[in-house]
């Protein structure tokens, strides 16, 4: 079975698997080499990541990219000339409001179905995708109800695993620890994260926090909405492109003040003390929303910024959010 | 014709503005000498080179008296719309009404430059989280905040989608500071797939019909927003004949670039013609002013390639330039190391192309707004700057990276890949600040070593 690599939280992975073929999200460990682009000046360390990440996978039997920032549409336009893997860039419009635009976006995946197609990949029929997107569904809804109670590096990679891996048999094996997790509670907010931020959630916990609410692309806002019983048995398409374009809220949405209630409920619900809002040097999108997300809540932000690559950075971060915690204490 | 062509300084024009006035030379009711803008604290200008013509005095004032245009339509009870980031599209509609202005906050980002960042705006697009990471375009901001550079436009409308994020993140946070922005979807402009209609674009460029049906569903949306604006229906006609004028405007230019790139002699200064060319984008907020005053330039370079004179030497390394610079005095820098301009591609090539007058006037606009060379793929962009290439003769290729611009990081890679591909040719990129006195001496020396490594080649 191919298996289809993306790492946009818009493309839905069940639209892959109803195809019949493997999707797998990927996470970029690092930044990584400089080495496909002739130079990596203002470069997202993100998109620098992926094209690495892609140009050394052996096993992609196709690529999907997205337009959702710009310099990830661009990064196709690389990927295309260093790339011989078969590679797919869909368009995820950035407006949201009419139904004009949410019919792109299915249209879209139409077009993605048509390519998955190509690499030998079968049309689902509906009831086959509806049996995709339940299993999916379940398996979320397992994530996001044990997530209360997981050290937040092992949610955030049991939600990692799922996005690689799909459902499978991980219901099982998440494994809740014996003691009740205790520590300040944070917030991280931001766009995807590399694997080897991860090591924020440790560092937190080290310095006396613990992450109740992952905000950021690869975290729980990265999830789509829970499907709707009716409209999956009814029109499972019509569905899946709804809890994706619908129910995932990010900084690139025009206008996204979408973000802004979600996070609302969110801190409503889980009582952060502090937000550790994580963005890399040149990703325009969600640096420009600190200062806005700054006038917005009233909770402490630490902003983090990096590069997503070198030793001193992490000692900057780990310093950082020690400062940051001891003054909420 | 005037004088003999050539470049001078600001005290030159003033000089040269006394002869023209003895002579009884047109003034429009803008005009007046260049020097007097140094009052509204454009001190770029006086570090500038100007071709010494009346039609380019004409230009400039044309250019800087701007603010007072639209302060002037406000209060001749006239609506102004703020278009952002489509460069040309929505303007096109905008003029096609009786009541609206549209003019573009984007334009904003030349004034770190022309005021030597005296006027602050950076530092207030600092305050609100915007910083130097960004397209100097994020003085947009700071002029949204003071107020004090153009009137705020009664309503914003901003294409997003396949746009670069600086502008898109930058036009969020102008809407959370309180500016309601009409967004519209422009789409990654993709080729057809089998089985699909494909359409051929002004400038080159295909898209599937979907993708020309989904703009100009948006294009809908937009003039609904216009009409309730401007309280008056666009009906087709309406339309057609301001599509009619902006391809007059069109071919105008059409034609300053084929003479201005191609004559022999160099007839009319990069800075100039880098004006001109902004004009297509929103008419300077008066159509008919923009028409008349590029008729003029027209004949202006027409005489001179007639009469076999120019501003610069006939040896000139022919170079093309893609993206506009933040400071204006790179262009004169250009051709004080021995350069000159042989084609153009500063983003907005499908605001120079004609529209399209035999399809029904929204699918026209429609078409013209996914001809934008940033709406589709590097490559494409790059194929593009290639036939341009071919069509002037450039004896290089020079990409001038916007700091901070999302676009620019990638971009460059692919352009010279394929540039390089096609031709023989060397390909040099620099990075232009709004403000590059500090780094003039090392622009200056790429600049240089372009300009001899392309003569060096014509004796291999």
């Amino acid at each position: 079975m191919k298996t289809i690599i993306y790492t946009c939280p818009y493309v839905p992975a069940e639209w892959i698997a109803a195809h019949g073929l493997r999707p797998s999200r990927i996470i970029p460990d690092a930044a990584g080499a400089t080495g496909p682009l002739g130079r990596s000046e203002g470069v997202c360390p993100f998109v620098q990541g992926f094209i690495s990440e892609v140009l050394t996978d052996k096993k992609a039997g196709g690529i999907v990219v997205t337009t959702v920032c710009d310099q990830m549409r661009r990064a196709y336009d690389i990927l295309v000339r260093r790339c011989d893997v078969p590679l797919f860039l869909m368009n995820v419009p950035n407006t949201w409001q009419n139904v004009t635009v949410q019919k792109l976006y299915i249209d879209e995946l139409k077009r993605l179905g048509r390519f998955l197609i190509g690499l030998g990949g079968t049309s689902p029929s509906d009831d086959a995708l509806a049996r995709i997107m339940l299993d999916y569904d379940t398996a979320r809804t397992s994530i996001l109800i044990v997530g209360g109670y997981l050290p937040a590096r092992q949610y955030a990679e049991t939600i990692a695993a799922f996005g690689k891996d799909g459902p499978g048999e991980m219901r099982n094996n998440i494994t809740l620890p014996a003691q009740q997790i205790e520590g300040m509670p944070l917030a991280i907010l931001g766009g995807p994260l590399m694997r080897r931020d991860f090591d924020i959630f440790d560092i937190v916990e080290q310095a006396g926090g613990h992450i109740v609410l992952d905000a950021t692309e690869t975290g729980q806002r990265g999830m789509c909405a829970p499907f709707d019983r009716l409209g999956l048995r009814d029109k499972p398409l019509l569905e899946l492109a709804g809890a994706y374009f619908c129910g995932i809220q990010d900084a690139s949405r025009r206008p996204n003040s979408g973000l802004y209630k979600w996070l609302k409920c969110r801190l409503t619900d889980t009582a952060p003390r502090g937000i550790i809002f994580h963005r890399y040097v040149w990703c325009d999108m969600w640096h420009a929303e600190l200062q806005r997300l700054k006038d917005w809540t009233d909770l402490p932000v630490l902003d983090i910024d990096t590069a997503g690559n070198n030793q001193t950075a992490k000692q900057r971060t780990t310093n950082r959010i020690r400062a940051f915690l001891e003054t909420l204490q | 014709m005037s004088d003999i062509p050539r470049r001078i300084t600001l005290a030159q024009w003033d000089l040269q503005y006394e002869q023209l006035q003895k002579a009884g030379t047109y003034q429009p009711d803008y005009g007046g000498p260049l020097s007097r803008h140094l009052n509204d604290g454009d001190q770029r200008l006086l570090k500038l080179r100007f071709d010494n013509s009346a039609a380019a005095l004409r230009l400039w004032n044309f250019l800087l008296t701007e603010e007072d245009r639209l302060r002037d339509a406000r209060a001749a009870g006239k609506k102004l719309i703020g278009t952002m980031k489509d460069l040309g599209t929505v303007p096109v509609m905008a003029y096609s009404f009786d009541n609206l202005v549209a003019f573009y906050p984007d334009g904003a980002w030349w004034i770190p430059c022309v005021m030597e960042l005296s006027a602050g705006l950076l530092s207030i697009a600092d305050s609100l989280g915007i910083d130097e990471s960004f397209c100097p375009v994020r003085a947009m901001l700071g002029a949204f905040v003071t107020g004090a550079h153009f009137p705020l436009p009664d309503r914003l409308i901003c294409s997003v989608g396949a746009t670069c994020d600086d502008f898109s993140a930058i036009a969020q946070r102008l809407e959370g500071l309180g500016h309601s922005i009409f967004f519209w979807e422009i789409p990654h402009r993709r080729k057809a797939e089998p089985g699909e209609e494909a359409v051929n674009l002004p400038g080159g460029f295909s898209a599937p019909k979907c993708q020309v049906e989904f703009v100009e569903s948006e294009l809908q949306r937009i003039k609904t927003a216009l009409e309730e604006t401007a309280g008056e229906k666009l009906d087709e006609d309406k339309l057609s004949a301001g599509i009619k004028k902006a391809n007059q405007v069109r071919t105008y230019l059409a034609e300053l670039r084929r003479l201005a790139f191609a004559a022999e002699l160099c007839p009319i200064p990069a800075l100039e013609m880098l004006i001109a060319e902004m004009l297509a984008i929103h008419f300077c907020s008066d159509r008919q002013e923009t028409i008349e005053v590029l008729k003029e330039l027209l004949e202006e370079v027409k005489a001179r390639v007639k009469a076999g004179i120019g501003v610069l030497d006939a040896d000139a390394a022919k170079i093309f330039w893609i993206n506009p610079v933040a400071d204006l005095q790179v262009m004169n820098l250009l051709e004080d190391c021995g350069g000159r301009i042989c084609g153009t591609e500063y983003l907005f090539t499908h605001a120079l192309d004609a529209i399209p007058e035999n399809i029904p006037a929204l699918e026209a606009l429609a078409q013209m707004a996914l001809a934008d060379p940033m709406v589709g793929s590097s490559t494409e962009r790059a194929q593009r700057i290639c036939a341009d290439i071919h069509r002037f003769g450039a004896e290089a290729v020079l990409i001038s990276r916007i700091p901070g611009a999302s676009h620019c990081a990638l971009e460059g890679e692919v352009i010279s890949e394929i540039v390089q591909d096609n031709f023989d040719i060397p390909v040099l990129e620099i990075e232009v600040p709004p403000v590059i006195d500090s780094m003039r001496p090392t622009v200056r020396t790429r600049l240089e070593a372009l300009v001899e490594t392309i003569k060096a080649r014509r004796t291999r």
